[in-house]
């Protein structure tokens, strides 16, 4: 064996055991986090239904355990296998992807970390969200809060799933716990204030105003892209030289706009000021100049009425830059903290979107992380969900203005 | 045909009409009123109609503000330290992406997720990990031998003027990287495997190759991201809000200063504490800043262009 091969082998061990490690923890915490929301949705409110997640959770610690080994063990073998079999010529290349992989995968952990952090607080019982997990036995014998902080400190602090988890901090949030419920007959106002009611606001607001965009938009887009108009070049770089005012200009003047209208506190004055989108005409004016005018015509001398052409054979053809805007649009007013901030009434719970709400939220309950941290899966689960389904719409909709500059 | 093309016009203005509707209502208007509101002083009470004509007080005013100074400069601070290093960590994770690997699109999915969440989520998050005594850093600490007493304790990372400001960075930086990463790594694919196989020729490195070629084609991209760069720093709000409320104050000659109170959120304070006509100045002078940074930028694109020109 010549020294570069010995070499060879010795750093393929070591990304090997990198690797083993990585995929034994990913594997299990995903497992383990699987297992853990199930226990917690199935089991009932109160302590009781603490401990009874955290026993379905110590039953079947074994199982999942073994099933990470048996993932780690697998994926081992594939490795070592396709190493084996490779080429020699091809090895170094081999190690060189194999360091790519690990260096990446590190790199999506430490960037996804925060978000499997929150949903791992969400679910965990009052008072315990600091502390790392445990063994349950552990966890009774300590009753003096500052043995349990000290014990807490030599915790694994990678070890975030919770051993006892509850679903009490959703029910807490939706106000759907039996003590908000007897609360909420002397107080029906009070007790509208939850973020089931926040994220309906949100939807709403939302949808409307990225339905109104989009339909504004590819209006104004037609006619700059297929229109005749006087001065229709001038109009449109005015419009893109608008592009450049910051958007922190426009809060005192809408603000005092939107009180004259009396439209504070409603959700009217959520979305009203961002109707004119310049950016998506801009977008989908782009989109529509690959649209042929021989198309338009055919049309035309078909007998289609102006509404018609437009309906017809422009949105048909545009629906994949249409969704992108919808989408975008959905995304910057569901996440519009500060303007929808200074238009809420907090007196109405009708008003309070989920950003706002988790504002509220948040200096109401400052120490109690688990209510935090279910409030605002409210935000972050939803748009993580549409993500994973139309990721290439987002993607290519944020990234188009640089690649046309 | 004189009458065809007055139909046609009448029937585009009737499809920009909507648009331009709002445009002119929400996007032009405001530009005067706020000129005009900017000549307003204070309610206490927070009604409008109290407001009082004060004529240029608010643009005095400003001349003097050390807090205003104070606050574009944490901006500028915000933008010279965020921009350099999210455009390393998207070149890194586009360079480290800009090879045939199986799952790719997984990598990019994943590093592009945080954009697409809600700022103020992950603000909240990230205050809790910066936590003094609880948070995930101080407890690393703590865990890997740093004892009870150490700086992620007391202070806190976020607690302490120096530092508060790059923890900030940092997780924005984090949030914001995939975005940056999908842009280069466009780039980078649109580079045509010729132009290395010629530099291969002439016997340049993988050093020389990145720097003297992979960048300067790359330089539309970067301008791109300074350029939302700057302006991302100008309209940074939820991120303090959510992390640091503009603190921790620090001492500055007479005046206590919050080390992160960046112009975004100055304004925010002022607009909050019933100064509308002075927050509404201030969004003038913010105007005016960024009308000399645009300007400066399309000096520098346009010589950039002129010399390309030459060139050929």
């Amino acid at each position: 064996m010549s020294p570069k091969s010995i070499a060879r082998t010795v750093l393929f061990l070591i990304l090997m055991a990198i690797m083993i490690v990585m995929v034994f923890g990913i594997s299990g915490q995903v497992i383990k986090y699987g297992v853990m929301v199930m226990a917690a949705v199935s089991s009932g409110e109160g302590v009781s239904g603490t401990e009874n997640a955290a026993s379905i959770m110590s039953k079947t610690n074994e199982f999942m355990a073994s099933l990470s080994i048996i993932i780690t063990a697998l994926v081992s073998i594939f490795v070592v296998k396709k190493y084996a079999g490779s080429n020699e010529r091809v090895r170094w290349e081999f190690l060189r992807r194999m360091f790519l992989y690990e260096i990446l995968m590190a790199g999506v952990i430490l960037v996804l970390f925060p978000f499997f952090w929150m949903l791992c607080t969400a679910f965990k019982p009052a008072g315990q969200e600091l502390l790392f997990a445990k063994p349950v036995g552990q966890e009774q014998a300590l009753d003096n809060s500052a043995e349990q902080d000290q014990a807490s400190l030599h915790g694994n602090p990678f070890d975030i799933i919770p051993e006892s988890p509850t679903f009490d901090n959703f029910r807490r949030v939706l106000k759907i716990d039996s003590k908000s419920k007897s609360m909420g007959v002397i107080d029906p106002v009070e007790n509208k204030k939850n973020f089931g009611t926040y994220f309906l606001n949100s939807l709403l607001v939302s949808t409307t105003a990225a339905f109104l965009v989009t339909f504004f938009s590819a209006m104004a887009a037609y006619v700059f892209s297929k229109k005749p108009l006087p001065f229709k070049k001038n109009i449109f770089i005015f419009l893109l030289a608008t592009m450049m005012i910051p958007g922190m200009m426009f809060m005192v003047p809408q603000f005092f706009m939107i009180c004259k209208m009396g439209l504070f506190g409603t959700k009217w004055a959520m979305f009203l000021p961002h109707l004119a989108s310049v950016f998506g005409v801009f977008m989908l004016k782009q989109f529509m100049d690959t649209i042929p005018d021989s198309l338009l015509e055919a049309a035309q001398i078909d007998g289609a009425s102006e509404w018609q052409v437009f309906r017809v054979v422009i949105i048909p053809l545009s629906i994949p830059i249409i969704l992108t805007l919808f989408l975008l649009t959905f995304l910057s007013n569901w996440s519009n903290f500060l303007w929808q901030l200074i238009v809420t009434d907090f007196e109405n719970p009708l008003s309070i979107t989920l950003p706002v709400g988790l504002a509220l939220f948040r200096g109401q309950y400052v120490s109690e992380l688990g209510l935090i941290m279910s409030a605002s899966c409210f935000s972050i689960v939803p748009v993580a969900v549409l993500f994973l389904f139309a990721q290439r719409y987002f993607i290519e909709g944020m990234t188009q203005g640089a690649v046309k500059e | 045909m004189a009458i065809k093309t007055t139909k046609d016009t009448s029937v585009a203005l009737g499809f920009l009409s909507p648009f331009m509707l709002f445009f002119g209502v929400f996007l032009i208007f405001p530009i005067f009123y706020s000129f005009y509101l900017s000549f307003f002083g204070t309610t206490t009470d927070y009604s409008l109609a109290n407001l009082n004509f004060v004529g240029l007080d608010n643009y005095r005013t400003i001349l003097k503000d050390i807090q205003f100074w104070w606050s574009l400069f944490v901006t500028f601070m915000y933008a010279a330290i965020s921009i350099p290093l999210g455009i390393t960590v998207s070149m890194a994770l586009a360079l480290l992406l800009d090879n045939k690997l199986f799952g790719k699109s997984f990598f990019r999915s994943a590093f592009f997720l945080p954009n697409v969440l809600d700022m103020l989520v992950v603000g909240v998050i990230w205050t809790l990990i910066y936590a003094p005594e609880h948070g995930i850093v101080a407890r690393l600490w703590s865990w890997a031998g740093g004892g009870g007493e150490h700086f992620f304790n007391a202070p806190g990372i976020l607690g302490h003027p120096s530092t508060a400001l790059l923890a900030v960075i940092i997780a924005m930086t984090l949030k914001g990287a995939g975005f940056g990463m999908v842009l280069l790594l466009a780039a980078l694919q649109n580079i045509p495997g010729d132009v290395y196989e010629a530099a291969d020729i002439d016997g340049a490195n993988e050093w020389q190759k990145f720097w003297l070629i992979t960048l300067p084609l790359l330089r539309p991209i970067i301008g791109f991201m300074v350029i939302t760069g700057l302006i991302g720093s100008l309209n940074a709000f939820t991120e303090i809000y959510a992390m640091t409320a503009g603190g921790p104050q620090l001492a500055l000659g007479d005046e206590t200063v919050g080390s992160t109170s960046v112009a975004g959120y100055y304004l925010f304070k002022q607009f909050n504490a019933g100064n509308y006509g002075y927050a509404a100045a201030i969004s003038y002078m913010l105007l005016i800043i960024t009308l000399v940074i645009t300007g400066v930028q399309q000096k520098i694109a346009g010589k950039k262009n002129n010399d390309g020109g030459k060139r050929k």
